[in-house]
């Protein structure tokens, strides 16, 4: 069977998710959890010696780079199909 | 930059295999270390002086009832002045009680006395609790109590065996971070001093590559001093209640993103590519001896609610012990050299671009 770039996974997620998307959707997400924080109630978030202040500071720095990760993946992804094209 | 010729697989250079390694090891000890036992808060915290006191302490990761044992328990007024409790009776693992008879004089004198709990258990180990009770001063003074202030009676103290991270007042958990949000820090100022060095070399030389190199570690260097920001608001917003508390620290790091974005502004608004390098190039270096003052010194002149502060901050005094160093100099290494790898993907795909 011949793969269909259009109904390949990644060509889905590639042609469905343009990069505005995936900018605006992050940022989104990230208002989100930082008013859901402001909002729930801040015992939550001191409970356990704050432990989940650590889990947060983590997750955002891991969420950030590999967002990063994503955008320079496509960028080059891009950059490639136009080389083959010429 | 490293030439790889079509369908063959190139190899990831070795230090990059040791920035994943790196990295790993920092995730997983800096999460599954637990912390010394600690005292979280006591009741009541207030009390006058010439009475007897009933203290609830709550313990924080502490074992006072399994591990059994002998529990001592001071109240310290000032160096080894202090107060022992004349009895300690534990409730559970998290809960005891301590009850001090307050002398009504005391060796110096002062508006109202603060007091630090001392409690040291014979596996558990020492901690303390400063400032936990206020105490005002006896309307009568009774001058024979002052024999009660003994300043040889915190002898023979216990460290808990194994390993953990030192459990500090108000920061607790959050000490963790030292790992994960300080390094952010770190790898954005090495970064931006990278960039500045190829803007250097392009003023000398005015190879164009030495251009794009410059800006690429300036851009990952925003992308790490905004994780920073992000991740010290969301700690601040949890500990000092505001997201942004318009301390130094936050300022001055505010403004050093602001030149280094400014600079992106600025770089995007020139049309001519020699004009860009060359304009690109002297304000970075500008931008670079600006952030010294910005993050190194006017901090240090004024007060901060940042912890490390007051005095010099630099690796120092008990917010960084030696089980900590173990976990935090590879953090700082490994995260360099994961924004050094962001920047060299960044600058060759820019190479890539620009030669398409």
């Amino acid at each position: 069977m011949k793969l269909d770039k259009s109904s390949h996974i990644y060509g889905l997620i590639q042609s469905a998710m343009r990069l505005r998307t995936l900018l605006s959707a992050f940022i989104v997400f990230w208002l989100g959890t930082l008013s859901a924080q402001g909002y729930t109630s801040p015992d939550y978030m001191r409970s356990i010696g704050k432990i989940y202040v650590v889990a947060g500071v983590c997750l955002i720095i891991l969420v950030t780079l590999l967002t990063y990760m994503v955008i320079l993946d496509r960028k080059i992804s891009r950059l490639e199909k136009r080389q083959k094209n010429e | 930059m490293q030439q790889t010729d079509g369908k063959t697989s190139s190899s990831l250079a070795a230090w990059k295999w040791a920035c994943i390694a790196i990295l790993i090891y920092v995730f997983v000890a800096g999460w599954i270390v637990p912390l010394n036992p600690g005292i979280i808060q006591v009741s009541p915290s207030k009390a006058v002086a010439g009475t007897q006191v009933n203290l609830k302490v709550e313990g924080y990761n502490s074992a006072y009832k399994s591990a059994g044992g002998e529990i001592r328990a001071w109240l310290r007024l000032s160096g080894d002045t202090v107060l022992q409790a004349t009895q300690v009776e534990v409730i559970d693992d998290r809960n005891l009680n301590a009850t001090f008879y307050i002398p009504s004089v005391f060796p110096l004198r002062q508006d109202a006395y603060p007091l630090a709990l001392v409690i040291d258990h014979d596996q558990e180990g020492t901690s303390v609790l400063p400032n936990s009770i206020f105490i005002t001063p006896a309307s009568t003074p009774d001058s024979a109590e002052m024999h009660l202030w003994t300043t040889n009676k915190i002898a023979h103290v216990h460290k808990k065996a194994g390993i953990q991270f030192p459990f500090r007042n108000i920061l607790a958990e959050t000490i963790r971070n030292t790992y994960f949000h300080v390094p952010m820090w770190f790898t954005m100022i090495i970064l931006f001093g990278v960039s500045a060095w190829y803007s250097l070399r392009y003023y000398r030389q005015g190879d164009l590559t030495d251009d794009s190199r410059s800006i690429a570690y300036v851009r990952v260097g925003l992308l790490f001093g905004l994780l920073g920001i992000v991740t010290g608001m969301l700690w601040a917003k949890n500990t000092w209640n505001a997201y942004w508390s318009w301390d130094v620290k936050q300022n001055m790091s505010a403004i050093a993103l602001l030149i280094y974005a400014a600079l992106m502004v600025m770089r995007s608004s020139v049309e001519d590519d020699m004009q860009k390098a060359r304009l690109t190039a002297g304000y970075n270096m500008f931008a670079f001896v600006l952030l010294i003052p910005l993050l190194f010194i006017v901090p240090r002149m004024t007060d901060s609610l940042h912890p490390g502060n007051g005095g010099n901050p630099a690796f120092g005094g008990e917010d960084l012990d030696n089980t900590m160093r173990m976990v935090f100099y590879p953090a700082v290494i490994g995260f360099i050299l994961l924004g050094l790898w962001i920047s060299q993907l960044v600058f060759r795909f820019e190479q890539v671009k620009r030669h398409a």
